[in-house]
């Protein structure tokens, strides 16, 4: 069997990947977050033992590929799996699947809900053609779990801190706990340096008075990051965005941007940096 | 500021949850109102047992950083 028998291009695009040894394909599947119910892990493991060697391999991207897939039971591999509700990843110069943290639903620190932001990206982006492959994730809060800043886009959710003197008994939980230091006392008050804030609620959920409150709630938005050859962490676009409508604007006009400029096989930090971040920065935040 | 501390606990390399459990194990030993002082490690320590303490209905007086740990007062509330 040659290679020209199959469209290669054409498997790796719905995430089915040749592997060395060229009879078989590794299976990638579709998910958001990390997510699949027990029926749907049940239905994988059936297909890995009827189609594969019961072999799956857990990705860095919170995703399973079912390896040692001979090529011709791709097909009903995939029918197995698509009457389950699993449907199949990406691979190649397109967005891929979306990670994202638990978030608010469950994490005592999630700010966002990530499962709804996440679905939302990959209902809009996921399989979508970009110059190289491109990466979005979601996590809830400034703790990054889900490593927004090693992705192409990274959503973060973050707070806006408030200092209610009244209310405050003055203990130095606050000034003890910062992580970045960025609460001082400053005579009788309590200042916030707010450039070296990071958004991450510690001091209003500490706060033993509660004098510490959210002022403001919303988003971060990294972009540029990547790991892979030539690792860069990404870059903060712009102060706590506010509304899903702007985040949302926002990611539309980094991912045409990127389209517009970046060069084939090149990442998105590393159009960053060949053109320049305050340029990047201005474009997108102001751009038409 | 001097207080008038009751029970004087150091917990200095002990893990959570386990700090919090002996913290509030001394609180036992307390009337509301009156006061312990414990020792408790940087890091998650601090992160997670006074916002535990927070929840029980404890009060925080005093923070006050000690090289590696930090001195933590802790006035019992009402249970």
């Amino acid at each position: 069997m040659s290679d020209t028998e199959f469209d290669l291009a054409a498997l790796r695009k719905v995430g089915m990947i040749q592997q060395k040894q060229k009879e078989y394909f590794a299976m990638r599947l579709h998910t958001v977050g990390g997510d699949f119910t027990s029926a749907q892990l049940q239905r994988v493991a059936e297909v890995a033992e009827r189609y594969g060697r019961g072999q799956l391999h857990l990705t860095t991207r919170q995703g399973i590929e079912i390896h040692f897939v001979h090529h011709s039971h791709l097909e009903a591999a995939r029918q197995a799996l698509e009457s389950a509700g699993i449907t199949m990843g990406a691979c190649g110069p397109r967005i891929r699947i979306v990670v994202a943290c638990p978030g608010k639903l469950t994490c005592r620190w999630g700010i966002i809900d990530t499962k709804a932001i996440a679905h939302d990206l990959d209902e809009k982006y996921f399989r979508q053609e970009t110059p190289h492959k491109f990466k979005l994730s979601v996590t809830g809060c400034p703790h990054n779990c889900a490593k927004a800043t090693e992705n192409d886009i990274g959503v973060m959710g973050g707070i806006s801190p408030v200092w209610n003197r009244d209310t405050c008994t003055d203990c130095g939980l606050c000034v003890n706990i910062c992580p970045t230091g960025a609460i001082q006392k400053n005579g009788e008050d309590y200042v916030l340096n707010e450039a070296k804030c990071i958004n991450c609620s510690i001091c209003t959920s500490s706060c033993p008075s509660g004098s510490w409150t959210v002022a403001r709630r919303g988003y971060i938005l990294w972009i540029g990051g990547t790991m892979g050859k030539i690792p860069r962490l990404g870059t903060r676009l712009g102060g706590l965005i506010e509304t899903t409508d702007r985040l949302y604007d926002l990611i539309d006009r980094t991912i045409g941007y990127y389209r517009r400029n970046g060069r084939k096989k090149e990442r998105f930090g590393h159009t960053i940096d060949r053109i320049g971040i305050e340029k990047v920065n201005e474009e997108i935040l102001h751009g038409v | 500021m001097e207080y008038d501390i009751k029970i004087q606990l150091d917990l200095h390399g002990v893990a959570c949850p386990l700090n919090f459990v002996k913290t509030k194990l001394a609180l036992e030993e307390l009337n509301e109102g009156e006061l312990l002082e414990v020792i408790l490690d940087e890091g998650d320590a601090m992160l997670n047992v006074p916002r535990s303490l927070k929840e029980e209905g404890h009060r925080i007086v005093k923070v006050e950083p000690l090289g590696e740990t930090f001195r933590v007062v802790v006035e019992k509330g009402s249970s």
